[in-house]
């Protein structure tokens, strides 16, 4: 009844090995055109920028994995509100930043539990509600700041995230392998994972077998906020500041880096680690696009064709083992 | 070849991985047959039907149509040529009413290159008409595909291949979820079919269907073949000792009726429907080690009667008692808790999940007790899979292939399956052994024995009479939401279950 162990081939053409493979492709190539991109800093600084997006990517990661169209729209307000809820309530104190960050996550459940409510129990659809959740926040954001953030970083911040730990590494790069450990291990080898990737696939098959779809969806999206403000904090502790719209550039490329590692929109099929892949992919080709001098429009329609071409190829090889 | 043969397979083999699916599968159908392809769950029926249709590419072998060797890259070809095919899993588009979907990718003879709506509306109500009064309502060309039950989604795909008006048609396993009447309706028709001269293979695991229908037939075991008969000329014994490699004597016996009948003690199970989604006020009662059966046609609320029960359909107006114990059950979740299981009828709405593999599939009820500290054991998931897989005879590759590799039968006893990891004390069945092959039902029905007698309460609606007939202690019959008949012991033939199905008044039920 056993098969024979599957050939490499086959594992190869997953799409998390896919984004991995096209990863050292344009490091290879970066190398080529520009000597010295693929240095041992370059490199570590590549992966710092990735952390940072595979970090906000983990709460999209389990949103689009829930199907039903999921998506969080939210994320970068989010971002936004942890580091600055950070900032301010720290004021600079380390001894403060335990609680501070502990409100940032909450306050980030909170929101993410708000989404899932309006979207499991209201039946809203989730790009409408996370939208209009992206606004609210924004709005909060001003009230809470007036407009320009108060405080200071707490200076054990910058040890823990952007000072290397060993051999050059910062801090973050860390945290997002650790991080990346736990999200795989939630996923594969928890009932919460299995129940999520059962919602993903069939609902009424979920429900009928005793899946709590509605406390799944509101308890997902609630993560994804909680995750949101935790990459809040990570960018906080490597900038040293924060802004307005500190993390509104995160949105989209978040739902290309799911996207890019073969989580399928349609939900149900996918993982962490192609989200690592895809955010390293993501990076890379912003990095080589920017060294290679290109303008912004061509950086936009380079970047735009590749998640295309990706996505096309990804297309053919489910039809092709399907 | 033979000019007398209007459709032949020389030898085709198709592997999937390690699977053998087909090896050197021959088979020749003749103008105006009828002709079963019969043989185990995964014993290769479907894909030999896909190959012939141009879905699946063959590794090797040949397709002989009407003379001529013929090699279709897809299913558009097959078409072209004369051959539409039923498959054994529903393709409807569910957003599309029912006269599109009949429609969809060819459209109805047109006059002047253009789509006549009213012809084509005459056209689809035509076709519908050959069912209309063996189906519900709601069968118009107008109504969402989605929306129809599974058996009359079933009618349409019929219909689909129909309007092609085809040289040979296949039906794979098209009468699995529909009821009686339909069976005999469709049997009806496929006799003037066959006297137009179509060529029609019907795949089926029901031993009386063939008899009632076919003229010839092609066995099928491991995916190779290995014998072709005459109806007229062999027996029922012969066809399942072909299908199993087995002496038939085993699988004869285990479907008697289990004889212990069921101790009258106190109900294990007690449900009052007031007024609900389809239900009418109603009332039952399951006793320990009993099966119950609810009878009657398609649709007239026996899905609704278990879903009721296990708490899927929340908001209605019912009273349930568990071993004498008021309960409320609000969601599923709370029914298993209970030591409820429910098996539901459309298992790829319903009961898979499609994107997931076999181990997955097997355990979705069941995860919660597999964790260990904060993470899963999945070395004992996989143990619990494979004793259940064993089991039933599931045939598959790996648990961790997607579940959408098994056959359809091998699908529906994953359905069935993951039930038996949770050792429930109520079991909830609507039409459980669709597409199983008659071995795998024998051995269900020994498993039922054995569950009843554990004490195992069960409450099973088939779309297969003789099922009932041949397995429950007693029978409801539903008609339109109210159960209009109890048959038991003596009362319980075939002619009073069909007489109460359609409603037709009884002379005073006294003793017999
Ligand atoms: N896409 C696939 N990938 C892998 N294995 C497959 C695939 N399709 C079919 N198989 C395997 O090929 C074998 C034959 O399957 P097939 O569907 O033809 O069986 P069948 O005779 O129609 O059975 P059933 O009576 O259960 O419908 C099975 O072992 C099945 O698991
Ligand atoms: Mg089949």
């Amino acid at each position: 009844m056993t098969r024979p162990p599957n050939p490499l081939p086959t594992l190869l053409r997953t799409p998390p090995m896919i984004a991995v493979g096209l990863a050292v492709l344009l490091l290879l190539l970066g190398e080529l055109v520009r000597p010295g991109f693929a240095d041992y800093g370059q490199v570590t600084n590549i992966l710092r920028i990735a952390a940072f997006l595979g970090i906000v990517a983990i709460g999209q990661t389990l949103v689009i994995l829930s199907g039903g169209e999921g998506i969080d729209l939210s994320v970068g307000a989010v971002v936004t509100l942890g580091a600055i809820i950070i900032y301010r309530f720290t004021g600079g104190s380390d001894a403060l930043l335990l609680p501070a960050l502990l409100i940032a996550l909450g306050v980030g459940f909170l929101i993410g539990l708000v989404n899932g409510v309006g979207i499991a129990w209201v039946k809203i659809p989730p790009l409408v509600m996370t939208l209009g959740m992206m606004g609210v926040v924004k709005g909060l954001i001003l009230v809470y700041t007036g407009g320009r953030p108060q405080g200071a970083t707490p200076p054990v911040m910058k040890s823990i995230i952007s000072d290397p730990w060993v051999l050059g590494i910062p801090g973050d790069v860390f945290i997002w392998v650790i991080l990346g450990v736990g999200v795989t291990l939630l996923l594969q080898r928890t009932a919460y994972g299995k129940a999520l990737y059962a919602i993903g696939s069939n609902r009424t098959t979920a429900r009928l077998s005793g899946v709590r779809v509605e406390r799944m969806l509101i308890l997902t999206y609630a993560l994804s906020g909680m995750f949101s403000a935790l990459g809040g904090f990570v960018l906080l502790g490597y900038l040293q500041n924060v802004f307005i719209n500190l993390g509104d550039p995160y949105t989209l490329p978040t739902i290309a880096a799911v996207v890019v590692g073969g989580t399928a929109l349609a939900g149900g099929m996918g993982g962490y680690a192609g989200t690592m892949a895809g955010a390293l992919v993501l990076t890379l080709v912003s990095s080589l696009l920017i060294t290679l001098g290109l303008p912004e429009f061509g950086r936009q329609i380079t970047y735009g064709l590749i998640l295309l071409v990706l996505l096309a190829v990804y297309g053919r090889e489910r039809r092709l083992r399907g | 070849m033979s000019e007398t043969l209007l459709l032949q397979a020389q030898r085709v083999s198709k592997r999937y991985g390690a699977t053998i699916a087909l090896q050197e599968a021959s088979f020749g159908l003749r103008k105006g047959e009828v002709h079963a392809l019969l043989g185990a769950n995964g014993s290769g029926k479907s894909t030999l039907a896909k190959v012939v249709a141009g879905v699946v590419a063959p590794d090797g072998g040949e397709i002989w149509l009407g003379g001529q060797a013929v090699r279709f890259r897809n299913p558009l070809e097959a078409r072209a040529a004369g051959i539409a095919v039923v498959y054994q899993e529903l393709s409807l588009v569910e957003d599309l009413s029912v006269q599109d979907n009949l429609w969809l990718g060819h459209e109805p003879p047109a006059r002047f290159g253009r789509v006549d709506a009213r012809a084509a509306r005459a056209r689809t109500e035509a076709l519908l008409g050959l069912f209309e009064d063996v189906a519900g309502p709601r069968f118009a060309p107008e109504t969402l595909a989605g929306e129809l039950p599974p058996d009359e989604r079933q009618l349409v795909e019929i219909l689909k291949a129909v309007s092609l008006e085809p040289r040979v048609l296949v039906l794979d396993e098209a009468t699995a979820s529909l009821d009686g009447r339909q069976v005999e309706r469709l049997f009806g028709l496929v006799g003037e079919w066959k006297a137009r001269g179509w060529g029609i293979v019907i795949v089926t695991h029901r031993m009386e269907e063939i008899f009632r229908v076919a003229d010839r037939a092609t066995v099928l075991r491991n995916g190779q073949v290995v014998g072709e008969v005459r109806i007229g000329e062999t027996s029922r014994e012969e066809l399942i000792g072909l299908i199993s490699g087995e002496a038939s004597r085993a699988l004869h016996s285990a479907e008697a009726r289990a004889s212990a009948p069921a101790r009258r003690t106190s109900p294990l199970l007690s449900l009052r429907v007031r007024r609900g989604r389809k239900l009418r006020g109603l009332e039952l009662e399951v006793y320990p080690g009993e099966i119950l059966g609810l009878g009657g046609l398609h649709g007239q609320g026996q899905s609704e009667l278990l879903l009721s029960l296990f708490g899927a359909l929340p908001g209605q107006d019912l009273s349930l008692r568990l071993e004498g114990q008021p309960r409320a059950f609000r969601h599923p979740s709370e029914a298993m808790r209970a030591g409820l299981a429910y098996v539901p009828g459309d298992r790829n709405r319903e009961g898979l999940l499609a994107a997931r593999s076999i181990l997955e599939n097997f355990l979705l009820p069941s995860w919660k007790s597999y964790h260990r500290g904060p993470l899963l054991d999945l070395g004992q998931a996989r143990r619990a899979a494979l004793e259940v897989g064993e089991k039933l005879k599931l045939k598959f590759g790996a648990l961790d292939d997607r579940v959408t590799s098994l056959s359809g039968g091998n699908a529906q006893k994953v359905v069935l399956g993951k039930w038996l990891l949770r050792s429930p004390r109520v079991l909830l069945l609507d039409d459980p052994t669709k597409g199983i092959d008659v071995g795998a039902k024998a051995e269900f029905y020994q498993l039922l024995a054995e569950l009843r007698a554990q004490g195992l309460g069960v409450v099973f609606y088939s779309s297969d009479d003789d099922e009932l007939l041949s397995l429950c202690d007693r029978v409801l019959v539903l008609l339109e939401g109210r159960i209009t008949a109890e048959l038991s012991h003596a009362e319980l033939t075939r002619d009073r279950l069909i007489r109460a199905s359609l409603g037709v008044k009884e002379v005073v039920s006294g003793e017999p």
